[in-house]
This record gives C-alpha cells, sequence and structure tokens, in this order.
C-alpha cells in the first residue's frame, strides 16, 4: 500500500485541492441526518418510563458532549504532530476546530443545564462531570485567545499547539468522572463497543445524532480550514491560479 | 556557561530581587484574609474551608510569581544566551523553576502553622495538608512556566497566561482540597494524594520540554 497520500496530506495546497469539494455534500449529509434523528428522536421514540419526554434533549446534549471530547482529542494528537514534525496542516486544523469544540463544549453544558432542572431539581451542581466540561470549555476559550492575541503566526502555532498538548490531561478527568466519583451525572449513555442498554427505539435516533454531528463537524472544520489555507497561501501562485480558474 | 554557574547566578538573581518573593507572600496572606473578612469569620465555617482557602490562596500567589518567570530574562536577551549556550535548555529550565519552586514554597509551608490556627484549620487535617502542598505546588510552577513561556513576548501577557493555565490548575486544586477533605471526616486519603503525585509526575516530564518550545519559539 502506498503512503503517499498521508505524506500529502501535510501540504496546504494538496489538501486544499483534494478535498475542495467535499465540504457541501458532507454538510447534506449531516444536515439529512440531524434531521432523521431530530425527528425520529423528538417525535417517534417513546417516552422514558422515568424521564417522560424530557429524555428527549439527550439528543443535542450526548452528541455535543461528544465532539467536544473528540475534537480536543483530535486538536492534541494535531498539536503533537506540529511539535514534533513541524506539519504544516497542523496549525490550520487546530485553528479551525478549536471555536467549533468550544461551541460544542457550550452546547453540552447549556443542554446538560436545562435537562438538570426537571431530573435532578437543579441548573447546575458542582460535580465533577459538569466541573471538567466546564473547564474543557474554557481550555477552548484559552486555546483561541493564544491564537489571536499573538500578532507573529509560528509563534501563535506553537503556542496553541503547547496548550492544547498540555490540556490533553483534563480528557481523562472527564471521561473517569463519572466512575471515580459519586455525583448525580448518570454513567455513559452511548458506547459503540457494548450493547446499548436503552432500547433500540431510543438508541437508534441518538446513533444517528452522533453519526450527523460527526459529519457536520467533518463539513464546518473543513470548510474553516479552506478558509485558513487561503489566508495563509494567499500570496502564493497556485492559490492565485485557482481563484482566478474557480473563483472563491 | 555550566549548569552550576547557572543554578548560581541563578540564586544571585533570586536574591537581589527578594521584593518580588516578600510580594509573592504577602500577597499569599492578602488573599487568605479576604476570606474571613469577606465571607463569615466563625470558627465553624471557617474550620471548613481553611484548606480551601489555603490552596486557592497559594494557587493565586504562584500563578502571579510564576507570571513574570521568564519576563527579564526575555528582555536582557538572557533567553537567547540560554539558546546559544549549548546546554539543554529543559535542564536549564528545571533548575530556575525549582529554584523559584524553593523560594516561594518554603515560606509557605513556614506560614502554615500559623496560618491553620489563625483560620482553625482541625488537628488532623495539618498534615495532610501539608503533604498535599508539598506535593501539588510543583506542578502548579511547572504548568504555570508553559504560560509564562508563551506569553512571555506580549506586553501584556499577564490575563493571556491566567486565561491559559488556570483551567489547568483547577484539577489540581480539586484533588488537593479532596485529601484534606477526606483527611477531616477520617477516611483514607492516599488516593488523591497518588493522583496529585502522578501529574505531578506527567508535568515534571512534559513541562519542561513544552516550556522549551515556547521559549525557541519566542525568542525567534
Amino acid at each position: 500500500m502506498s503512503w503517499a497520500w498521508f505524506h500529502r496530506l501535510g501540504s496546504p495546497k494538496w489538501f486544499y485541492g483534494r478535498f475542495k469539494a467535499w465540504p457541501k455534500p458532507l454538510f447534506c449529509l449531516a444536515c439529512l441526518c440531524l434531521m432523521v434523528a431530530m425527528v425520529w428522536g423528538l417525535a417517534i421514540a417513546p417516552p422514558d418510563y422515568q424521564q417522560g419526554n424530557s429524555f428527549r434533549i439527550i439528543y443535542m446534549h450526548v452528541p455535543s458532549a461528544i465532539l467536544a471530547q473528540s475534537c480536543y482529542f483530535f486538536m492534541g494528537v494535531a498539536g503533537l504532530v506540529y511539535l514534533v514534525w513541524q506539519i504544516k496542516m497542523s496549525p490550520i486544523f487546530l485553528k479551525a476546530v478549536a471555536p467549533f469544540g468550544a461551541l460544542m463544549a457550550f452546547i453540552a453544558l447549556l443542554t446538560g443545564s436545562i435537562w438538570g432542572k426537571p431530573t435532578w431539581g437543579t441548573w447546575w451542581v458542582w460535580d465533577a462531570r459538569l466541573t471538567s466540561v466546564l473547564v474543557l470549555l474554557f481550555l477552548y476559550m484559552g486555546i483561541i485567545a493564544v491564537q489571536s492575541a499573538l500578532e507573529e503566526r509560528s509563534l501563535a502555532d506553537k503556542a496553541a499547539a503547547v496548550v492544547s498538548v498540555v490540556g490533553l490531561l483534563n480528557l481523562p478527568v472527564i471521561k473517569y468522572s463519572v466512575e471515580w466519583w459519586n455525583t448525580l451525572h448518570q454513567g455513559a449513555t452511548f458506547s459503540i463497543t457494548e450493547p446499548p442498554s436503552m432500547p433500540m427505539a431510543m438508541w437508534l435516533p441518538l446513533l444517528f445524532a452522533v453519526i450527523g454531528m460527526y459529519l457536520l463537524a467533518a463539513a464546518v472544520i473543513m470548510w474553516r480550514m479552506q478558509t485558513e489555507i487561503m489566508r495563509r497561501e494567499a500570496k502564493t501562485h497556485w492559490l492565485k491560479q485557482e481563484v482566478l480558474s474557480d473563483g472563491v | 556557561m555550566t549548569y552550576v554557574s547557572f543554578l548560581r547566578a541563578e540564586c544571585h538573581l533570586v536574591w537581589r530581587r527578594k521584593q518580588n518573593v516578600i510580594n509573592s507572600v504577602l500577597f499569599f496572606l492578602l488573599v487568605i484574609v479576604l476570606f474571613p473578612l469577606g465571607i463569615d469569620a466563625t470558627p465553624m465555617f471557617l474550620s471548613k474551608a481553611a484548606s480551601g482557602i489555603i490552596w486557592c490562596a497559594a494557587a493565586l500567589a504562584i500563578l502571579t510569581s510564576v507570571e513574570s518567570l521568564f519576563k527579564e530574562d526575555y528582555h536582557d536577551g538572557s533567553l537567547e544566551q540560554w539558546l546559544v549556550s549549548g546546554l539543554s535548555v529543559p535542564i536549564l529550565v528545571l533548575i530556575k523553576m525549582t529554584l523559584h519552586w524553593l523560594f516561594i514554597a518554603l515560606p509557605l509551608l513556614l506560614l502554615l502553622p500559623v496560618l491553620s490556627e489563625v483560620l482553625y484549620l482541625p488537628d488532623n487535617s495539618f498534615w495532610p495538608l501539608f503533604i498535599s502542598i508539598v506535593l501539588a505546588t510543583p506542578s502548579l510552577f511547572l504548568l504555570g512556566g508553559i504560560g509564562s513561556a508563551v506569553t512571555v513576548s506580549l506586553r501584556q501577557g499577564g490575563v493571556l497566561m491566567i486565561l491559559i493555565i488556570l483551567p489547568l490548575y483547577l484539577p489540581i486544586i480539586i484533588f488537593a482540597t479532596s485529601v484534606t477533605k477526606a483527611a477531616q471526616v477520617g477516611l483514607p486519603y492516599d488516593a488523591p494524594l497518588a493522583i496529585l503525585a502522578a501529574i505531578f509526575l506527567v508535568s515534571l516530564v512534559v513541562s519542561p520540554l513544552m516550556t522549551a518550545i515556547s521559549i525557541k519559539a519566542s525568542v525567534n
């Protein structure tokens, strides 16, 4: 098997050309998936025997929480790749992911808080899961702040990579917080490797929602990466040709 | 420049600028005074809150003292000398941080008996608090050093540095205060201590490397 495609991934030009047409179909597919998930989850799935209809917010809460953590994990990996191999695409990826991840963490916190009011009787508790996701949101904010505050681009890229690698420390805390501590927050509801603990009629829309959210992330991040590539490579010849022949 | 001459020069520097150390200790004391005056001065509240108050004040004092760790070196060109000296930058970083940790943490530990009397800390949680401070403040220094190196070239880097580093401090503070909380109710507290030790070891490995990378990127 040839690994040339993997090495080429490091080149902004190759990436731009190769994946130029991808975001739009991905975005449509994501919208379709999310729509199916929302209609199925919000209207068709049976109400929970304990929580009634209020459990339906799970179809926003769980996907966004999963995405918030996945995005951070990928940022940490990209940061490490940049620090070790200095690959040009890594900081572009970092810059594209950070706001999306921050948004996901915010949605997870917000929907969790709205869900907490009818089930726990409170908007917010200082338990480990909630606090560590709040820390995750602050980490995203810190990375975005670093990227925008440092004028010199190479320094900003390095700094963002360093912070995202160091911040990986927080991920196991989030992951195991519901197992290490006795908290109000329930254990993991969603796992690919184990048989689902809830009925199929509830679990399948959740699966659709998670897949749809991943597709949405892929589409949005690719779009943002293309914008960032154009910003960084504005002076290069290939981009001029590209814009002249195809438009933006 | 050798490691020994570097250590001696750094010792001289810290000693000549004793005011920095004194300032951060004073800051620590002032933050501690704020809590009883601002919230509640009764022994019942304070004995429960003492370890948390001491920990928050310590984290803030360390944060303010770490913020300027590399500032002067950056402005007077010392950081460039580190890079061209042929010595390993992570080890230089580690030496400097160890020294600063000694100068900040020792006064805090010496003040601890007095503070625990003033804040009505229960007797059975004094030593757990002491151990947690010895074990966890190095991690605060090591992680703070990264933020300090990242923002060293900024004129107003302080707020940005706090924004980056404070989220990383939160897990450490949570585990550190759960040590004394467990001790107060008579539960075993070796598990949070073990996690604090793990965080210390991880940051001991990762932080000097990351700080060195940030210094190299900042100096160019």
